[in-house]
């Protein structure tokens, strides 16, 4: 299909530029690192309080990490004026928004995958076998962030003070996606297993599923040159 | 170009006085007809300015939805103008809203504020209706600053049941809904005074917002109107 | 390729940029779009080629309306400014196989290298655009024009960075879409060449179309109409 091979092509490109320069990645990975220690000197986290908090630490770190790599998101477009050639282009504006919020998955992906485990290991967090459970939940919070993310960054593209601004308006619309993830994450913890969070995972996913389509049927309306 | 009809004037003049008269039976009947709460004595009386006020604070962001999706598909400025017109009563409302609560909260609960399921989740559309307008004033041409606004309306609009549904399963002290159970008919468990309070007072706030709303409507198709004028003074 | 454009205006904030313009473009036309700084040369330029969006009037491509959102219709519009629409980060030839995918031109990636060639880029085929002088990456836009056979084509300033041999390599290229039925429009200051190529020449003077006739030899009227725009001294 049309729309999926655009977006196909868009994100070979988007890698393929990450790959060479490693910017957002790199600034990415090491401040999710960095708010792992910030976070061990302001909270105090002895054992016991560690095992309550992990989640929300988690997703916090990740939240602010992943606003990080939103605000670089149409970085490679700024430069000669190439988002006027997409726009020129017979591309379709959804294939922009889907390559756009499958590169910033991709780097929080990167980025998740090595925070997590060593989080577990450098605040000494117990149970193991749950972590398979809570990556899951995490990649389906990542998914809600990611779209809604890259709608908003593209929204507010245009606007005065726009790092400060993007973070204002995405916030508050964030809150089903962050209230469920830590709240699913907390009843895997404190359960062993998936079903008493089931609902909360189902709400998850109907975040996405919503804002996915919402987000490739009102781009074109979203991103103008 | 709008022309400011004498009809138009006088049917908001109609408005304005019925808002008016309202507002003055619905705070008779609030303050001095209705009795007492049973557990909750004079201070439950907030309640028939609290309840009305949040319910015209969802109604303006539902308008700001309508003239979102309006704008963006027929791209005509009064749509526009409707959005953020009720965007910025929006945000009176709520933030009324939230005051009103407050002075419920402190004698009711002992504190001015918690972090219960119905004032968060009005802190959170307080915090939206901020967002729109910041959004607006800060993006640069007109245009660009309309669309983007509508699309936020949009998505905000949409995004509501779900931080409704994720705030509401994390958090619930608020008192249940008084009249509003399922399992009784609406006045059973309310004493009909109160309810017909309620009932006055809800109207009247409608029949204010909607005055507002339409004085700052006029405001915004006033100044579109000049902008057009000084666009054309030379064309 | 037929274009007409019908009372096309342009307004940005309390400024037209662009008044009442309209004309009629056969296919196999080259044309001339001249007149002093600030006159609207560029903005109609990206309104045909539906970056901007017109504040009134309208385009029509081959008799169907050409809006922003209309996407198909697209690929055969082409824009060419020195210096853009380019990636720095990637070779010359992953810009070029990236923008062909993109236009959905799969027969000319074969002619890649050929094209290189054909505009002396041979030899830097692996280089990164970001390494590349003014001049050259000039040379790499057209080639990717020359890929991507728009049957419009609109040129913003393109004489400016190029050499002797890189100005006979454009003209060579123009004449040739010319010949394929295309229509070529170029937005310049280097009056002399322009009109020495083109076929019609349009004269934008603070955004309304003032002069609009087909080339002649000799050609008084032209000279007559544009003779106040030229430098001090120069005829």
């Amino acid at each position: 299909m049309r729309l999926l091979t655009q977006t196909f092509l868009l994100l070979k490109k988007d890698l393929l530029l990450e790959l060479r320069r490693r910017e957002s990645l790199m600034t990415m990975f090491f401040f999710g690192t960095l708010l792992l220690f910030v976070f061990h000197f302001s909270f105090d986290l002895v054992p016991d309080r560690v095992a309550e908090m992990a989640p929300a630490l988690l997703w916090l770190a990740f939240l602010f990490t992943g606003t990080l790599g939103l605000a670089q998101l149409f970085e490679a477009e700024r430069n000669n004026h190439c988002l006027e050639a997409l726009l020129l282009s017979p591309m379709d504006r959804g294939a922009l928004f889907l390559a756009k919020t499958a590169f910033n998955f991709i780097l929080m992906f990167l980025v998740e995958i090595v925070v997590f485990p060593l989080f577990w290991i450098l605040f000494n967090l117990r149970p193991w076998d749950v972590i398979p459970y809570l990556f899951l939940v995490t990649l389906v919070g990542t998914v809600g962030f990611c779209v809604l993310g890259t709608l908003l960054s593209a929204v507010t593209l245009k606007a005065r003070a726009r790092e400060l601004l993007l973070p204002l308006v995405l916030f508050p619309l964030m809150i089903p996606v962050i209230l469920g993830t830590i709240r699913c994450m907390e009843t895997i913890l404190r359960t062993g297993e998936l079903g008493d969070a089931l609902p909360w995972l189902r709400l998850l996913i109907g975040f996405d599923v919503i804002f996915l389509t919402v987000g490739v049927l009102i781009f074109d309306w979203v991103i103008e040159v | 170009m709008a022309e400011i009809s004498k009809t138009s004037v006088k049917s908001k003049g109609y408005l304005g006085a019925l808002a008016l008269i309202g507002v003055l039976l619905g705070l008779y009947w609030g303050l001095l007809h209705a009795p007492p709460d049973a557990y909750q004595g004079e201070v439950q009386r907030i309640m028939y300015l609290h309840i009305p006020s949040i319910l015209t604070a969802y109604l303006s962001f539902f308008l700001v939805f309508v003239g979102s999706c309006l704008y963006l598909w027929k791209r005509e400025k009064r749509d526009d103008i409707l959005a953020y017109s009720a965007a910025e009563i929006g945000v009176l409302f709520t933030a009324l809203t939230i005051i009103e609560g407050s002075i419920w909260g402190k004698p009711t609960w002992g504190v001015w504020w918690t972090w219960d399921a119905r004032l968060t989740l009005t802190a959170i559309l307080l915090l939206i209706f901020a967002g729109y307008l910041m959004l607006r004033s800060l993006t640069e041409d007109e245009n660009r600053a309309a669309s983007a606004a509508a699309v936020l309306g949009i998505i905000g609009f949409l995004d509501i049941p779900l931080i409704h549904m994720s705030v509401y399963w994390w958090r619930t002290l608020h008192q249940p809904p008084s009249i509003l159970r399922p399992d009784k008919a609406p006045w059973d468990n309310v004493h009909p005074a109160m309810l017909t309070a309620l009932a006055i007072n809800f109207v009247a706030f409608v029949l204010l917002y909607f005055y507002l709303l339409s004085r700052r409507f006029r405001l915004g198709e006033i100044s579109e109107e000049i902008k057009a004028r000084l666009l054309n003074r030379d064309h | 390729m037929h274009l007409t454009v019908r009372h096309l205006a342009k307004a940005y904030g309390l400024r037209w940029a662009l008044k009442d313009v309209g004309f009629d473009l056969p296919a196999g036309e080259i044309v001339a779009l001249l007149g002093p700084n600030g006159a609207g040369k560029t903005t109609l330029l990206k309104l045909l080629a539906g970056l901007l969006s017109p504040t009134a009037g309208e385009i029509v491509l081959d008799s169907s309306n050409f809006s922003r959102s209309a996407t198909a219709q697209r690929s055969a519009i082409g824009f060419l400014t020195p210096g853009e629409h380019l990636y720095e980060n990637l070779t010359v030839r992953e810009n070029l196989v990236f923008f062909i995918s993109l236009y959905n031109k799969g027969g000319a990636s074969r002619q890649i290298d050929a094209t290189l060639d054909e505009v002396g880029l041979k030899h830097h085929s692996e280089e990164y655009v970001a390494a590349l002088s003014s001049g050259m990456k000039c040379r790499l836009s057209i080639a990717k024009w020359k890929l991507l056979e728009p049957a419009l084509l609109l040129l913003d300033e393109p004489y400016g960075v190029l050499d002797g041999n890189g100005i006979d390599l454009l003209e060579s290229f123009l004449r040739g879409r010319r010949h394929e039925g295309s229509i070529v429009i170029i937005a310049s200051h280097h009056v002399a060449r322009v009109v020495n190529l083109c076929t019609r020449a349009l004269i934008l003077h603070q955004g309304s179309l003032t002069f609009d006739e087909v080339r002649q030899q000799p050609w008084e009227s032209f000279t007559r109409a544009f003779g106040e725009f030229l430098p001090h001294g120069e005829s």
